[in-house]
């Protein structure tokens, strides 16, 4: 019996299939981890993209060469693009492809349905682009003017090419819904013998409140694009107030998915700074069970405090008093994780790799962002604040930070474990430096307009703002060309380099460094013994 | 030997059978979370029950 079924496993199991069909009907949890990973660096670059033109437009005033609605169509692709199909993709992959080897678990649990999730993304990423490109053709219809937020009456007046980004956003949803279900699957039910929830890796904890939060939120934005939908084309009149609905509740709709899925993007990368922080001080992570305790708090707060987002819209004095001071109190398990991140550097045998230099400039710049975040949240600042290149800077420290670079933290920590060669130590912190400075000299300076009253979202601007705007538009540059330097040391390290050890880093650990890098094309077949 | 057999669960077929039924009953009631919030938590289902409610008294 054993010797059948193990003929059986070596033959069909323990080598890689060959060519297109390894890829398209892989179910394997590394390879759909690649596949994420490189899906999200093709539309980091598409959305950069898009940042850089919207920058070269801002360098001056006056308009340059983008039509107003046309720079509005790109300032909304640009988020959708980083939001959807660079950010949340990458943060997949990296769940992929860790997730079962940090539990030791043989795959995720449901491998097909890993398969779906994945490929109903380049569909999406299609409807998407073409949401973006249906206006230059003719009876294309009106550009996508309104932002990301797609606010009625306005997203009901825009042309045909509205519909094409709602069924993306319904692509993007079921896509995110599915792999959340699967994570949700593989963390409770395949952990390895001895590894309990309170035992199991920061990184799958933040993931497993991660999945909990898009199930929760991202069917409310399917909705709420489903009304917009009907509205356009099925004579309903659920946010038009000429027959009786109301724009407002969009709003809140909208946000109902918008502010957790802040978290949704953030989390993932504290999940990373975790197990960074840890193995570059050389210390076990300070405080697991309030690091634990705080995520949960940050997720359930975060789910009632939407409408800080909407102080503008008129709301009840109760109501916006509630939603400030909610707002506000998501602070302190914020700082409780930067306080534990604080207390596990504190007296370590620390150095300053690639990842660390991104985990410590996360801490300091996502702070920032917090900080200003707190200045929000207070009602009769936002009043002021609201709309304004203030918000923009606020919500790119926020995310730049505190998603996008724990997510550069966690490529170049495992990148020698999912390759097998450590990359370029000295081009890493290039990238960092070029990357760090390109940012802060963008957006820095845009505290500065807001402040001074340059609304968001309009291509031209007075001339008073224009020094600010040179400034940040050169920082856009040097920000977003330092990503090529990204992508040379991911293709240099891929195709070769110093041969990386299973635990690649001195001070890294849990199941994952025990295993071969790069590990085997099927791990853990053996479930590991956690004592 | 007799180990490797019990633990051989990286593909669906070479999950047990109970675990992948607990695996399937988990993810269909994870689904179930995700419709109940699609269908509840906003007036869509109660404006179309509406609309369709208007223009059968019509």
């Amino acid at each position: 019996m054993s010797t059948t079924t193990l003929t059986h496993d070596e033959a069909h199991h323990h080598e890689a299939p060959k060519g297109w069909r390894r890829w398209l009907f892989s179910t394997n949890h590394k390879d759909i981890g690649t596949l994420y990973l490189l899906f999200a660096l093709v539309m980091l670059f598409l959305g950069g993209a898009s940042a850089m033109l919207i920058r070269m437009e801002l360098f001056q005033p006056g308009i340059q060469f983008l039509d107003p609605d046309l720079y509005n169509n790109l300032v909304t692709n640009h988020a959708l693009i980083m939001i959807f199909g660079a950010v949340m993709p990458a943060a997949a992959g990296l769940a992929n492809w860790m997730i079962p080897m940090m539990i030791g678990a043989p795959d995720m649990a449901l491998p097909r349905l890993n398969n779906l999730s994945f490929w109903i993304l380049p569909a999406a990423a299609t409807m998407l682009i073409l949401s973006f490109i249906i206006p230059f053709f003719p009876g294309g219809g009106t550009q996508i003017n309104t932002g990301w937020t797609i606010y009625p009456p306005l997203s009901i007046q825009v042309g045909m090419s509205m519909d094409f980004l709602i069924f993306a956003i319904h692509l993007l949803g079921i896509s995110s819904v599915l792999a959340s279900i699967n994570i949700i699957v593989t963390l409770l039910n395949m952990r390895a013998p001895g590894m309990t929830l309170m035992t199991m890796p920061m990184f799958c904890w933040t993931w497993l409140v991660t999945a909990f939060l898009l199930i929760l939120v991202v069917p409310v934005l399917a909705g709420g694009v489903t009304m917009l939908l009907f509205d356009r084309h099925f004579g309903t009149s659920f946010f038009d107030a000429a027959g009786g609905g109301d724009p407002v509740l969009f709003q809140h709709l909208f946000w109902f998915f918008g502010h957790p899925e802040v978290y949704i993007l953030l989390l993932p990368s504290i999940g990373v700074l975790s197990h960074v922080i840890p193995a570059f001080s050389r210390k076990p992570l300070f405080g697991y069970k309030s690091m634990v305790g705080a995520m949960l708090a940050v997720a359930t707060i975060g789910m009632v405090v939407w409408a800080h987002h909407q102080y503008t819209i008129g709301m009840s004095l109760g109501a916006v008093t509630y939603f400030m001071i909610g707002t506000i109190l998501i602070s302190i398990p914020v700082g409780l994780m930067v306080f534990n991140f604080i207390a596990t550097m504190w007296r370590g045998s620390m150095t300053f790799e690639t990842p660390m230099l991104f985990a410590v400039g996360i801490v300091l710049m996502f702070t920032f962002g917090g900080l200003s975040g707190v200045m929000l949240a207070v009602v009769p600042a936002d009043m002021q604040y609201h709309d304004s290149m203030f918000v923009v800077a606020h919500f790119h420290y926020v995310l730049m930070p505190g998603a996008v670079f724990g997510l550069f933290a966690g490529v170049f920590y495992w990148l020698p474990k999912w390759t097998g060669h450590m990359y370029n130590e000295k081009l890493g912190k290039i990238f960092f430096w070029t990357n760090v400075i390109g940012f802060n000299i963008t957006f820095f300076p845009q505290h500065f307009l807001g402040l001074a009253g340059m609304p968001r979202r309009i291509v031209d601007y007075n001339m008073m703002f224009t020094e600010f705007n040179v400034v940040s538009s050169i920082g856009a540059m040097i920000f977003g060309l330092s990503h090529l330097i990204l992508l040379y040391i991911v293709i240099k390290t891929i195709r070769g380099g110093k041969k990386a050890e299973s635990r690649a880093w001195e001070g890294a650990k849990g199941l994952e460094w025990e295993l071969d890098s790069p590990p085997a094309f099927h791990t853990w077949t053996v479930a590991p013994q956690i004592k | 030997m007799a180990a490797r057999e019990d633990n051989l669960m990286s593909i669906p077929e070479h999950q047990t059978p109970e675990l992948r039924r607990r695996n399937i009953r988990l993810a269909w009631g994870l689904a179930g979370l995700a419709l109940f919030f699609l269908v509840t938590s906003f007036p869509f289902w109660t404006g179309i029950f509406r609309i369709v409610g208007t223009q059968a008294l019509q």
